[in-house]
């Protein structure tokens, strides 16, 4: 297998990796800004600098020559070189800034001209805290600046397009962005513009950057220069606590971090998973905090004479109760929901199942066309390929009206999913019959349900979703409801104020908290009633049983799922043929 | 190394009048060798590369790289298109050699680039032409015609089977497409920013595909070097970097202008008897020998130093592309470095950092020392910042926009020592 030598320290390598991509894989540190795994090299910010030599081949032996010590002879490149675009040979030499004062030098050089004509504004900018540059100067800068000369003005708080603003001094000119609307989104909409140290990313005259994937550039820029609209100046990155989790405003499930402080989600970003989406997630799905915060229902709604009033859980639980045992089970339209998780899909079934309801029905969301063929697809619900292998009944929006218009059903129980708000139904279909609802979000469809219990959504319990191309994936808990407490739910991912905050800090924040429980929580707590409960303490448990009792989940885990990112289950030809 | 060079005949630009016009140009032994090569079988393809290599024509565009060795790294023909982008950019000051080839002799380059185009299977020859050129871009265009209506361009080259068309692209007045990979950005109509090599152009040139980048010069010397042969041309000039070369000529000289003499002139002579000497009477001061991105050399240190790729690297300069500035001894050094400075501050793409922020940083010092604000310590500061740009960036403009400051500060520091303010720290 070829070798290469870093720093003295042998490595194996396979196939032809770039030397800067093998030493971020090998855990080595080592700086850069304009180099990104899924954009093309362009080589410019000159940062990642290394020494590199080759070994020597002798010609007619065909082996590497030796000196008087026994030693290869090698032949150092009479340049630095930029790591990102040297490809790895057999037998390479690579010094780093570990063993070579004349590659510290360098990075120290660089960091000196880029440092230059940058405004320093780190104590108002948004990037401060999780910006490469401001890493990077910590570790690899100059010491003081020798520049006492006038920096180049450029132009500032420039609205490229509706969600992304530019701050055209802080550029540094890597160009990934433009690489970005080039080689992912192809929309070609950003290019950079003028000369020298004047030149700056901007968009064509009379255009804006409304790319889909516009926020994405935001992500990748190394410095604050491109910034989120929506999330700029809210909050410092440090006051955040980062979690996993899965955009579910599409099909596609993009896997992403939501960002929460005080209980509420900031903003959402994009998390690596090569099977998924890469790198990527649309705007669209970034917008979706806004669910998670705002508008969210808390304890449950009765409709009694006609008014919404609140109710305690145990009235809610027993109304449950009541009505489930004083209808007949084909008196019943069981609902479960491509937008819910597995595990509240799952309880749903089961507990029907035991009170003799075997026919579950779900209702689709495709909008043909509307996808891209990227990170958009035309399924917008996240969690359609779930109910399927649950073995759910698959209605088109048509189809389910014709079936619940006739009147003949005296209770519909649904979980989340706004059939009123998409126009599947209106408040005329519903009139004939006790609706339950449940959902974590006011709208159309719990204004008109006769009992609306609160439940937690994506970023408050553990959820797993089946996206399109039947990847299970899951979300980690990331905001606290009135029943949990990020002190007690090991689950809760640990931020900077968690980690070095003192008690006095008083950083456990009692606002924002919503009073829900999970779905399968609430249906447990109705079983309990007549002691007819499945015991599950954690969510964990009833994806445990559903990978053990139904075959299509077989090898699916929360532990599976957290360390490979998501299981890849087979979508069966029965699923593929309907999503065709 | 042939000294008789007042009996030199100029054969780039030779003393006819007319020149350019096409019928003249036939009627001077011109097309001959294409028909030599097409009709009567002179050369086979490999056979004219060869030929070429023999000659050791050294690119006249600034490398000095030998031209026939250049056209050997084209991988062989996959029936795919393949270009040769000729480089009349010339945006270098104290350069503008290839405009005397524009007005003077322009059927020369075109019979030396289908004689290329021949050597190499070229599909297009595409001539990039510097913007602020208007006029000679129209006459390139008008020779290009006349040779299309006479046939020895377009399908089927005097009945050869060989197919080669001509093309005149206009830069749009930026010094970094002079570099031969941004060329061919510009040529695809990206913005001019240089590659990161590998892949060469001879991999992956114009739109992916093979391509061999010459300078003007270089190609127009092709025909010379056919009608002649490789001994004839190697016995001109310098040994090793044989051949006619014009000298562009410019600054506090009598007589400045383009002159065709060989290679490895004496530079007194070219200033002395060439050009006449220097404006009146006076002392040379510095010489850049080869443009401005050349290290400037002393006036006081030009004995025998020869206008010739190694005899200029031992005095420590470049050869570039002959086009020499003179200054005399009333010049301000830190004047014209500033000025240089600010050309390669304006210039620069912006692509690399140590090049677009360096050039910045360059030129803001040098201001600052020519105002008198300038301390000694920005003279070791000038000196660090060229180590930190030299060799550091994807093209060459880096050490091109270095070279200069350090070499002026190297070699003429007591200009800049009388700029800068005698601030004495104490020292605690």
């Amino acid at each position: 297998m070829p070798e290469i030598f870093i720093d003295n320290i042998r490595y194996e390598f396979e196939g032809k990796p770039k030397v800067l991509q093998f030493m971020l894989d090998q855990g080595l540190d080592h700086p850069f800004f304009c180099y990104h795994p899924s954009l093309s090299i362009p080589a410019n910010c000159r940062q990642c600098y290394v020494e590199a030599g080759t070994p020597v081949m002798n010609r007619e032996t065909n082996d590497w020559e030796l000196d008087e010590n026994g030693e290869r002879v090698i032949r150092y490149f009479p340049k630095l070189m930029t790591s990102c675009s040297l490809e790895a040979t057999d037998g390479m030499v690579i010094k780093t800034h570990r063993t070579s004062e004349l590659v510290k030098r360098g990075h120290k050089d660089v960091l000196e001209f880029i440092l230059m004509n940058h405004p320093l504004d780190c104590p108002i900018c948004d990037q401060a805290g999780e910006c490469p540059l401001q890493i990077q100067t910590y570790k690899y800068g100059p010491e003081g600046s020798r520049f006492e000369h006038k920096k180049v003005h450029k132009p500032k708080r420039i609205k490229l397009g509706p969600r992304v603003i530019l701050d055209a001094e802080r550029c540094i000119n890597c160009t990934r962005c433009v690489r970005f609307t080039d080689e992912i989104s192809k929309t070609h909409q950003l290019t950079i513009i003028s000369r020298g140290d004047k030149n700056y990313p901007a968009v064509a005259p009379g255009t804006e950057f409304d790319d889909p994937y516009s926020l994405n550039t935001v992500d990748i820029c190394p410095v604050g220069a491109l910034t989120s609209a929506d999330f700029r100046f809210k909050a410092r990155v440090w006051e955040m606590n980062q979690t996993p989790s899965i955009d579910i405003t599409n099909g596609k499930g993009c896997n992403t971090d939501v960002w929460v402080r005080n209980n509420l989600v900031l903003r959402i970003t994009p998390r690596y998973n090569p099977d998924v989406n890469d790198h990527w997630m649309p705007d669209i799905g970034r917008e979706d905090y806004r669910r998670m915060n705002e508008n969210r229902i808390s304890r449950p709604d009765l409709k009694l004479d006609g008014n919404k009033i609140k109710s305690s859980w145990s009235n809610a639980e027993m109304t449950f109760a009541e009505t489930i045992s004083n209808a007949k089970p084909e008196e019943f339209l069981v609902l479960g929901s491509a937008f819910s998780s597995l595990e509240d899909n799952f309880t749903l079934q089961k507990f029907f199942k035991s009170r003799g309801i075997e026919n579950i029905s779900f209702v689709t969301n495709i909008q043909k066309g509307s996808g891209d063929g990227f990170l958009m697809d035309d399924d917008q619900y996240p969690n359609t390929n779930g109910c399927r292998m649950l073995g759910f009944e698959e209605l088109s929006p048509a189809t389910f009206k014709k079936k619940v218009s006739g009147g003949k059903y005296k209770v519909i129980i649904s979980l989340e999913d706004d059939l009123l708000g998409r126009e599947v139904i209106d408040t005329t279909d519903l009139n004939s019959a006790f609706f339950v609802y449940f959902g974590s979000n006011n709208n159309k469809t719990s204004e008109a349900a006769d009992l609306v219990i609160p439940i937690s959504n994506s970023v408050e319990t553990p959820s797993t979703y089946i996206n399109v191309d039947g990847r299970c994936q899951r979300t980690v808990p990331a905001k606290e409801t009135i029943y949990t407490n990020r002190k007690l739910n090991l689950e809760m991912s640990v931020g900077r104020l968690d980690r070095y905050g003192t008690k006095f800090d008083n950083w456990v924040s009692d606002r924002n908290r919503v009073d829900c429980i999970p779905g399968w929580e609430f249906l447990e707590r109705v079983a309990l009633l007549d002691n007819s409960n499945f015991g599950y303490e954690t969510s964990e448990d009833i994806i445990h049983e559903i990978a053990h009792t139904n075959s299509n989940f077989s090898g699916v885990s929360y532990e599976a799922m957290d360390e490979q990112l998501g299981v890849q289950l087979k979508v069966t030809k029965e699923t593929k043929e309907k999503t065709a | 190394m042939n000294t008789d060079w007042k009996n030199f005949e100029p054969v780039l630009i030779p003393n006819i009048k007319d020149l350019y016009k096409i019928d003249v140009y036939e009627k001077n032994g011109g097309y001959e060798q294409l028909k030599k090569v097409f009709k009567d079988k002179k050369h086979t393809p490999e056979s004219l590369v060869n030929e070429v290599k023999a000659a050791n024509i050294r690119g006249r565009g600034g490398a000095g790289f030998n031209a026939g060795l250049k056209w050997s790294f084209m991988p062989k023909p996959d029936g795919g298109p393949r270009y040769i982008a000729a480089n009349g950019d010339e945006s270098e000051p104290g350069t503008f050699k290839d405009r005397v080839i524009f007005e003077r002799n322009p059927h020369l380059f075109i019979e030396g680039s289908i004689l290329a185009g021949f050597a190499m299977d070229i599909t297009a020859v595409y001539v990039y032409i510097r913007g602020e050129y208007r006029d000679q871009i129209n006459m390139m265009q008008k020779a290009i015609d006349d040779a299309y209506a006479k046939g020895y361009l377009g399908k089927n080259i005097l009945k050869s089977g060989f197919d080669l068309e001509m093309y005149v692209h206009s830069g749009a007045g930026a010094y970094i497409c002079g570099e031969e990979s941004s060329l061919m950005e510009s040529l695809e109509g990206k913005r001019g920013y240089p590659r990161v090599k590998p892949p060469f152009p001879a991999q992956k040139g114009l739109w992916g595909r093979p391509t061999t980048i010459n300078n003007i010069e270089t190609l127009a010397n092709v025909p010379l070097v056919v009608k002649n042969g490789a001994d004839w041309y190697t016995s001109i000039g310098a040994k090793t970097h044989p051949g006619p070369v014009l000298y562009g000529i410019s600054g506090h000289v009598n007589r400045p202008g383009v002159y065709e003499y060989p290679t490895g002139m004496l530079i007194t002579d070219l200033i002395n008897d060439v050009c006449k000497g220097v404006r009146g009477g006076k002392k040379v001061k510095a010489v850049i020998p080869g443009g401005s991105s050349t290290p400037p050399l002393r006036g006081d240190s030009l004995d025998g130093v020869r206008m010739d790729a190694d005899s200029l690297r031992t005095a420590g300069s470049m050869m570039g592309t002959a086009g020499m500035i003179v200054m005399d001894e009333d010049t301000d050094i830190v004047d014209v470095i500033w000025r240089i400075s600010h050309f390669y501050h304006h210039e620069s793409c912006g692509q690399c950092t140590p090049c677009r922020d360096g050039t910045g940083f360059l030129e803001k010092t040098l201001i600052k020392i020519k105002d008198g604000e300038g301390e000694m310590r920005d003279l070791d500061i000038l000196l660090d910042l060229c180590t930190q740009m030299e060799g550091r960036t994807i093209c060459a403009l880096a050490d091109a926009a270095a070279w200069p400051v350090r070499y002026a500060v190297e070699r003429f520091r007591e200009d800049f020592e009388k700029r800068v303010k005698k601030t004495v720290y104490a020292v605690a």
